[in-house]
């Protein structure tokens, strides 16, 4: 957890006030303040420039990817929030309740919230939303999937809605705090796509005004705002949110002309900061950086155990034996990242660290290797057994692996290499990467997985995820087939009692780490910079988005 | 190369007349834009990874079936790849270039709020490259032994320099060392200046070696002379008579020129975050954007063959001897 960066001097004026209230600086949460100094200032034009892809849509309910999240997060809300201890407070729903059996879960709305196009908030407008989702045409991956278990939607009076569930799902909160499923105006609903993409209509502090494909975004401050989450509310109780004019929302893919952009003074807040810019930056008294991890699975590297060489267990203890992590996200990331022992981000509360399986130990894995046939080497030094050689493919996403990270993986092929392994590394394009997925030509690979709260786990190594979409994508990339696992990662989803799913999990995080199914190496970074003229800034607790609800430009 | 002198040598084979010249062009356009097409489509076929998983995907997003099927009837990705390749071709026909899926539009709307970007970047550099060649060739020409040596090896250097780098160093000097030009793209003429430098200066690299040797030998021919003896001043000579003949190769560079500018505004474009096809295209090529692919590829080949046409053309004004024998 951010703890001991914030233990820096610098770094502590970055962390350790807040728009006041919201500021627990190592908040299981995982959203992180900025203290701001001063009063609020009201007016001006902040410029944000993102790194990410320009989404394709700014609907978060089609598709569903990071990007979406980012800028949705200005002017969507969801039912829903979590503060800064990962406890689920009140947003556009103020209370809740679920049957005894988890099957019925009801909702109570706000009833003075209007979008922005003046359609009012209700709970006809809340099922819209769920039927948009769950359709089909919509396309949408993220959303649907968190959704998935909401049978029916029914409006039981103007603002208490009613979810019917094919099963329990105690994940619903925290599924329905994020962002891919937040609250649209179900007016604009009705539009085309080819509309609703262009300017999605919600209740956020922000609205979507003007769309340059290939450039920017201009978001205008949203007058009529009301809804801010309550523990924001609380917060800023008086205030007239937000206090920003305007977002001018850019797309600048290139980090280098990022930053330089961030210090020339044409952008004040970018995100996707690399570890050398940070570094950097730290020596800069005009720029600050927001770490703000991301929730869900940590950054990991999978063993696909679905196939030889790694379905022997041994073999996939030698290879994460022979690797000497540490070092590398050391130097590579100049202390910008640290590294983890879990499969879950540390900002899950839930979280499970085992050191102790990843320590490095180099006659132990040459004795796993000999006990399990690879006992001989070839002219090139690589393990042998019945004359084929130890090779690992390791297909790589270039457009999800940061530079840094590749070099890391270059590391481990090193290291793997003096027990005999040889890793081929093939960087490859988004969509060439899930094609050798799909084809399973893989036996490792890291693949990002953001969602609010530990039943990721369910999605990544239930053995059902193994089985492939039509496409030939899945989940479980680790291909973990386990049935006590699956019987854990199930009763957990499914449980109501907050002790009995915690140590579940704890369970399940067991088998997953002591099995070697996995490498984990550090949370998915999320480093913002910002310009020390920008105050109130705060990433959500939900999945780590930054939000200018409560952010102003010092003059 | 270096053209022979138009007052000696025989004739020339004979040239089409203008109106064939036209026809036989036309032909070949058509041909370029059908062939273009087709090598797209396929091309981006062929390469591993689901277009409907594309569509719909992103890091860390799993489809549903449902949602799968539904995307593969609608972009009609469940047919034959023939028949995907024939309704493709008979769309085009009609002048439509389909739906982009990753911008959720019309192909030729997507197109159109981007074209204009790149076609003004790309001609400043054009222009920004062409006053940089002329004035290094004339500088270095008359100049003496140093100043051509200086002179050909600036253009050598410059030829050779990768965008990327550039760019970088562009941004160093100007933006963060003297901080007067902006970073990044900003709207109005400050913000087309660093892109458009980071793309003319290799661009004058090559147009200045071409044009400096034909500079050279025009210079040293019979009617430079004669002007000389007229009493001709040496600025008049430059500009009426050895430019005109040094810009002939240069000229039909150009064409070329346009094309290259085009394939460095995808580097340029992200770097500076600056608008237009090259960047579209980027994005489009990593999700897998077919039709929009194809789209681009298509309209860059027009654009393409429309300025060789030009160039062909302002080729047949300057130098009298390419214009044929049919008029």
């Amino acid at each position: 957890m951010p703890s001991r960066r914030f233990s820096r001097p610098r770094a502590a004026v970055v962390v350790t006030a807040a728009v006041a209230l919201l500021l627990a600086a190592c908040s299981p949460g995982g959203g992180t303040s900025s203290e701001p100094s001063g009063e609020p200032v009201t007016g001006g034009t902040l410029t944000y420039a993102s790194g990410d892809a320009e989404p394709s849509c700014l609907d978060p309910h089609v598709g569903g990817n990071y990007p979406q999240a980012l800028i949705a997060t200005q002017y969507l809300e969801s039912l829903v929030s979590l503060d800064e201890d990962g406890e689920v407070v009140p947003w556009l729903a103020t209370e809740w309740d679920a049957s005894d059996d988890g099957l019925e879960w009801e909702f109570t709305l706000r009833d003075d919230v209007t979008f922005t196009d003046g359609t009012p908030f209700d709970a006809e407008a809340v099922a819209a939303n769920i039927a948009h989702v769950q359709d089909p045409a919509t396309a949408s991956s993220t959303g649907y999937l968190a959704l998935a278990k909401i049978k029916d939607v029914v409006a039981v009076d103007d603002h208490l809605v009613r979810f019917e569930m094919s099963a329990p799902d105690s994940a619903l909160l925290e599924s329905l705090s994020q962002v891919w499923v937040a609250m649209e105006s179900p007016t604009a609903l009705e539009r085309s796509q080819e509309d609703n993409c262009a300017a999605p209509v919600g209740t956020g502090p922000f609205v979507v005004d003007t769309w340059e494909r290939q450039d920017s975004v201009t978001l205008v401050r949203n007058d009529d705002y009301n809804s801010p989450p309550a523990d924001v509310a609380e917060a800023t109780e008086g205030s007239d949110l937000p206090y920003l004019d305007s977002i001018v929302w850019r797309f600048i893919p290139d980090s280098a002309s990022r930053y330089a952009a961030l210090q020339s003074g044409e952008v004040q807040v970018i995100d996707n900061a690399q570890p050398d810019t940070i570094k950097s930056a730290e020596s800069d008294d005009a720029i600050e950086e927001l770490d703000a991890p991301r929730p869900g699975a940590s950054n990991r590297i999978e063993l696909n155990s679905g196939k030889a060489p790694f379905d022997d267990e041994r073999v996939r203890e030698a290879f994460i034996r022979s690797v000497n992590v540490d070092d590398g996200i050391q130097s590579l990331f100049f202390g910008t990242a640290e590294r983890s022992y879990s499969p879950l981000s540390s900002v899950e509360p839930l979280g499970l660290s085992l050191p102790d399986l990843f320590a490095v130990d180099t006659d132990g894995a040459s004795t796993l290797l000999d006990d399990a046939g690879w006992d001989e080497r070839d002219a090139d030094g690589y393990r042998v057994k019945d004359g084929e050689r130890l090779t690992l493919d390791f297909p790589v996403s270039t457009n999800q692996s940061i530079p840094a990270e590749q070099s890391l993986f270059e590391q481990v092929q090193a290291d793997a290499k003096t027990e005999g392994f040889e890793i081929k590394l093939q960087p490859l394009d988004l969509s060439s990467w899930y094609g050798v997925l799909a084809e399973n030509e893989y036996d490792l690979v890291s693949a990002p997985y953001t969602k609010v709260g530990p039943d990721v786990l369910r999605i990544l190594y239930h053995s059902d995820s193994i089985t492939p979409a039509p496409s030939g994508y899945f989940a479980n990339l680790a291909q973990v087939d386990d049935a006590d696992l699956d019987e854990l990662l199930t009763q957990a989803s499914a449980t109501s009692d907050a002790g009995e799913r915690a140590s579940l999990y704890e369970e399940a995080q067991r088998i997953i780490l002591e099995g070697y199914y996995i490498l984990p190496l550090y949370d998915q970074q999320n480093h913002f910079l910002r310009s020390s003229a920008v105050q109130g800034l705060r990433a959500m607790p939900t999945v780590s988005t930054p939000t200018f609800a409560g952010a102003w430009l010092v003059p | 190369m270096t053209l022979p002198v138009p007052t000696t040598g025989a004739r020339r084979k004979p040239v089409p007349g203008n109106r064939h010249w036209l026809l036989l062009r036309a032909g070949g356009v058509l041909f370029v834009l059908w062939a273009a097409a087709t090598i797209t489509f396929f091309a981006l076929r062929l390469v591993p990874g689901d277009p409907a998983e594309a569509i719909l995907g992103g890091p860390g997003s799993q489809a549903g079936p449902e949602a799968l099927a539904q995307v593969r009837r609608e972009y009609g990705l469940d047919q034959p790849l023939v028949v995907q390749y024939l309704t493709y071709l008979g769309r085009l026909l009609t002048g439509d270039l389909g739906q982009s899926y990753s911008l959720h539009k019309p192909v030729l709307t997507a197109i159109g709020e981007q074209f204009g970007a790149t076609l003004t970047l790309a001609l400043v550099s054009l222009a920004l490259a062409w006053a940089l060649a002329t004035g290094l060739a004339a500088w270095s020409v008359r100049g003496g032994r140093v100043a051509w040596a200086i002179g050909s090896g600036l253009e050598l250097v410059a030829a050779a320099v990768p965008h990327f780098w550039l760019a970088t160093v562009l941004i160093l000097f100007f933006s963060l060392t003297l901080g007067i030009l902006p970073p990044v793209s900003v709207p109005g003429p400050l913000g087309i200046v660093l892109p458009a430098l980071t793309m003319a200066i290799p661009l004058a690299g090559f147009l200045g070696q071409v044009m400096r040797e034909s500079l050279l030998t025009a210079m040293e021919s019979p009617f430079v002379t004669t002007a000389r003896a007229r009493g001709e001043s040496e600025v008049r000579i430059f500009w009426r008579h050895t430019l005109r003949h040094a810009a002939i190769p240069a000229v039909g560079l150009s064409g070329w020129a346009f094309g290259s500018l085009i394939s460095g505004a995808v580097v340029v474009e992200s770097v500076f975050a600056r608008q237009g096809l090259g960047r579209s295209l980027l994005s489009a090529v990593q999700l897998r954007d077919v039709t929009l692919v194809t789209g681009i590829v298509l309209v860059v080949a027009l654009a393409y063959t429309v300025m060789t046409l030009v160039t062909d053309l302002a080729d047949r004004v300057i130098d009298p001897r390419t214009r044929g024998v049919g008029e």
